[in-house]
Order: C-alpha cells, then structure tokens, then sequence
C-alpha cells in the first residue's frame, strides 16, 4: 500500500515517485535510478532544457526520503500552479505539448540520452509554454535500442490531433475515456481514407494500428530478433513524427468564433466599466490564484493576469480556448492557462481507484471565482436550480465575482426563445436570496448602460 | 543485450517491431539526404542545413 504522503497519480515508474511534505511537493529519486540522474544532471542536457523552458527545475534538497531503503536523492521540483489535463486543452496545447515532448527527445539523443516514457500527463503549462514536469523520464540511450515510448507517444498525442484536425475538435473528449491515450486500431477506423495518403499518419497510425493487432500475441524478443535500430533511424522516426504533428492544422469556425464581444449586450463604456470594476476588486482581494469560467476568449481573464495573478481561463468552446492560446502565445503571457471545460459536466476524477487524475474540485479551491455572463448559461439553458449554483460557487472558490443577467436580457430571451418558461424564480430577488445562504454580497453595482449587475462575494 | 534492458512501459509488440521497419526506412532517408548533401558540396553548391538544437523554439 502507498505510503500516506505519497501522491496517488505517482505509481508507475519505479525510478522514483511525488510525495507532499507539509504542503510543499517533493519527489524521491530511487537508487535504481541514480545512474540516469547522474547522466541528466551531468550532461549539460538539464541546463539547457531549463533554460529553455522544456523542464521544470528542481533543487536537491536534504529532507528526509519518504521511503528509506530505495532512496538516491530528494528533489524539489517548481510548483506548478494548476494542474491541466490533456482533454482540457484545446488543438494548440495538445499540439505544442507534443512538439516540446519531441523536441527534448531530439535534445536528449545528442547527449545520449532518451525519453522513456512520453506521456502527454507528464507535460504541463508553465510560464505560457509546455514543459516538462517528470524529471524522472530520461534514461540513457543505448545504441540500437528503439524507442519504448513510441506507442505511447502515437497514442496520446498523434491519434488525437489527427482526430482533432481530420475529423472533428470535440473528439479530444475521447482521452477522458482512454486515459493511456487514444487506441490506434479505434483512430484508423475513424480517420478517413484520404489519411492514408499523409506518410506519416499512414505509418504510424493505420499501419502501426495493424501492426498491433497482427502481433497482438507475439513476445517482442522473438517477433524483432535480433533487429536493431540506428541512432540515424531513431533519429529518422522522430523528425517523421515532427513533421506530421507540424503540418496538422485545425480552424476554428463557428458563429461564436472571434465574435462573441461584437454580439454581447454591451456599449463600450458598460464594458470599459465591467473592466475597471474587476480590476478593482482584483487589487482589494489579492487572490493567488484565480478560475474565471466561461471566460470565452479570455477578455477578463487578462484582467486578473496583468494583475500577474495566475488565472485559469476556462470555457466549453474549443474555438474560444484555441483563440485564448493563440493569444498567450503570441503575446508570450505567464500567467494564464486557457482550458477547456464543460461546467455542466466538469472533469471528473479519473484513472486507477479514480485517484490518477484529480476532478476540476480537486484541484480547487481558487481563491476568486469569475463567472461573468454565465449564470444564464447554467441556470437557463441547463436547468441548474440557483442554491445549487451557489452551492457549487461556493465549492470553487473563496471569493466570487458574479454578474447576473436579467430575463429581460436579450441573450436570455434568445435562449428561452425555444422552450417554456419554467424558471419563476430566475429573477434578482431569487438570485440574492439563493446566494445569501453561502455567500456574504461585499459589493454591489450596476453596470453602466447595462441591464446586469456584478456582484463581489465571499463565501461564509 | 539489448531486450534485456528493463523497461517500465510495455512498449507493445506490433509497435516496437512496426517503429524499427519504419525507423530503418526513415533513417535511409536522412542518410541519402545527407549523401545528397555532400555531393552538392563537392560540386560548390551552398547547403541550407541548419543545427535544430539551437533553434530554442518548440512553437509551430
């Protein structure tokens, strides 16, 4: 049984494991490992994947190991602020997670070096950018080896970005299902035909898939023989993959696309004032770590960023995360992760004894909550009762800006244009009285030229 | 040898034997490229090769 202190997501890999301290995070490095480590360490491959950006540092620390007889080192590695998962992110950050995973690998090979494992959990976004976070990934390259995590890699990153570009976005949400990844043969049946004339998905996921099924029963040993693979053939295998993941490519198309401010019910000076408000509020609360959800492309997320307070930047359409991203990167921001996240069926806890990946409420509480313009969406168009939605705020975070959205609202009307009006009591009145059970209404105010009202609450 | 190397992760045996064939056909590649190369060199032709592992970007 694992150790109390140990993290539940941190079993796999014998090398070492997480564990938590007095709230600061850990990893042991285990004697079986000490030779690689020495190697990562040694070869200058650490200091530059630092320095660029592609691992997270650590320091060796003298605490104590959480298990003695197989401890090497302890490590403390950077914290990451909030943890993602790979179907919570949009085509960009799956793609770019996959290239930083290549890349290192192409790194770690000129130093004679490999990646052992490439899970796409293993890479998380740390100052805007993917990265690695598992030190303890790297082995050392042994000449005519191939690569153990070729299968892995096809699986949690090829087989769904091309899904992603070829067949539709939302086909993402397949890894909440397939946590090791997207299974080829399932890829290959739903990609098309015409996939089949792109080299590289051709081989590495319609002929791998038939490859898997045709030596489903073989023992490696026997099946490869005696066949190495050249460091040039290794070498080879991982620009092919490279340069397939590069030339996928998904546009984002929808109404909602690059719109959504232009046919919001707001004049420039109710927006301007909105703004200033959450900025306000922002500077009065000091979180550290703030959710906005339904943030669309990310408008008020900025707010909280340029306050440089780390802001998670949540919203259920992958075109609007996509666009967020693309905004993060091109303007090099540090402190915000846009994440795609249905609030009507939020990440759930998932993998072995549903304790290897953590459910959006796990990896709570944030300490402000934004739910701008989205209260309707919930209350309205998914029947959410309002108690429950305060219950749910209140669970998310200790302080909450809430903006409530009247009837009288046209994206209300518009979304009980089609259906009975079955909500008597979706009016301010109900809406302060659900929420004063949890919450302590701090502010108050009126948006200007608006028919909404913003609230600032704490939870009790 | 070089199965012997333990290996946490079952690689999965159609993948490990598919990746050396496809491998080996890449890695024929960059060689002939490389050939390629050096012929247009000898015959005072500028190659365009460039070291990636400076290029420090992982951005598309």
């Amino acid at each position: 049984m694992a150790k109390p202190e140990q993290l539940s997501a941190s079993f796999r890999d014998p090398s070492g494991f997480l564990f938590s301290r007095g709230g600061i995070l850990y990893r042991q490095v285990n004697r079986m490992y000490a030779e690689d480590y020495a190697c990562l360490m040694d070869s200058g491959l650490y200091e530059k994947l630092v320095k660029i950006g592609l691992l997270i540092p650590h320091i060796e620390t003298d605490q104590p190991p959480a298990e003695k007889e197989s401890a090497f080192k302890i490590i403390q590695p950077e914290r990451v602020p909030f943890i993602s998962y790979p179907y919570e992110w949009s085509f960009s950050q799956l793609k770019d997670a996959a290239l930083a995973t290549l890349s290192i690998q192409k790194r770690a090979l000129k130093v004679g070096m490999s990646l052992k494992d490439a899970s796409a959990y293993n890479i998380q976004f740390v100052r805007g950018r993917a990265a690695l976070i598992d030190t303890l990934s790297f082995e050392v390259y042994k000449e005519g080896k191939p690569w153990d995590a070729y299968r892995q890699f096809c699986q949690h990153f090829l087989a769904p970005l091309a899904l992603m570009a070829y067949v539709d976005v939302r086909l993402s949400r397949l890894m909440r299902d397939y946590i090791d990844g997207i299974p080829l043969d399932l890829t290959s049946r739903l990609l098309s035909t015409r996939t089949r004339f792109n080299f590289g998905l051709l081989t590495h996921i319609h002929i791998h898939a038939s490859a898997q099924t045709r030596y489903a029963d073989a023992d490696v040993k026997s099946a490869a023989g005696n066949r190495q693979m050249s460091r040039t053939a290794f070498l080879g295998l991982i620009e092919s993959l490279e340069n397939t993941i590069r030339k996928l490519e998904w546009k984002p198309e929808g109404t909602e696309w690059g719109h959504y401010y232009d046919i919001t019910n707001y004049s420039e000076q109710a927006f301007e004032n909105k703004k200033q408000l959450i900025s306000k509020w922002v500077n009065e609360t000091k979180p550290n770590l703030v959710l906005d959800l339904g943030a669309n492309n990310g408008v008020f997320s900025r707010i909280a960023g340029a306050s440089n307070v780390f802001t998670v930047s949540s919203d259920i359409d992958p075109a609007a995360v996509e666009q967020n991203y693309r905004t993060v990167k091109a303007d090099k921001e540090q402190n915000l992760l846009p994440l795609l996240l249905d609030l009507t069926n939020p990440s759930p806890a998932l993998g072995w004894a549903n304790r290897e990946r953590e459910s959006l409420g796990q990896r709570g509480p944030a300490d402000m909550v934004l739910a701008l313009a989205l209260i309707h969406h919930l209350a309205i168009s998914n029947n959410v009762p309002l108690p429950q939605l305060a219950e749910f705020f209140a669970e998310m975070g200790k302080w909450l800006v809430i903006e409530f959205v009247p009837k009288s609202d046209s994206q209300v009307q518009k979304l009980l244009s089609s259906r009975v009006d079955i909500f008597p009591s979706y009016t301010i009145e109900g809406f302060e009285s659900a929420f004063e059970t949890r919450f302590r209404t701090r502010e108050k105010v009126k948006i200007q030229e608006s028919e909404r009202t913003l609230y600032l609450m704490e939870a009790r | 040898m070089l199965f012997a190397v333990p290996h946490y992760l079952d690689p999965g045996s159609g993948s490990f034997i598919i990746q050396i064939v496809i491998a080996s056909l890449l890695g024929l590649g960059i060689a002939l490229r490389a050939s390629w190369g050096k012929l247009k060199t000898i015959f005072g032709k500028k190659t365009n090769t460039e070291s990636e592992d400076d290029n420090d970007s992982t951005d598309g």
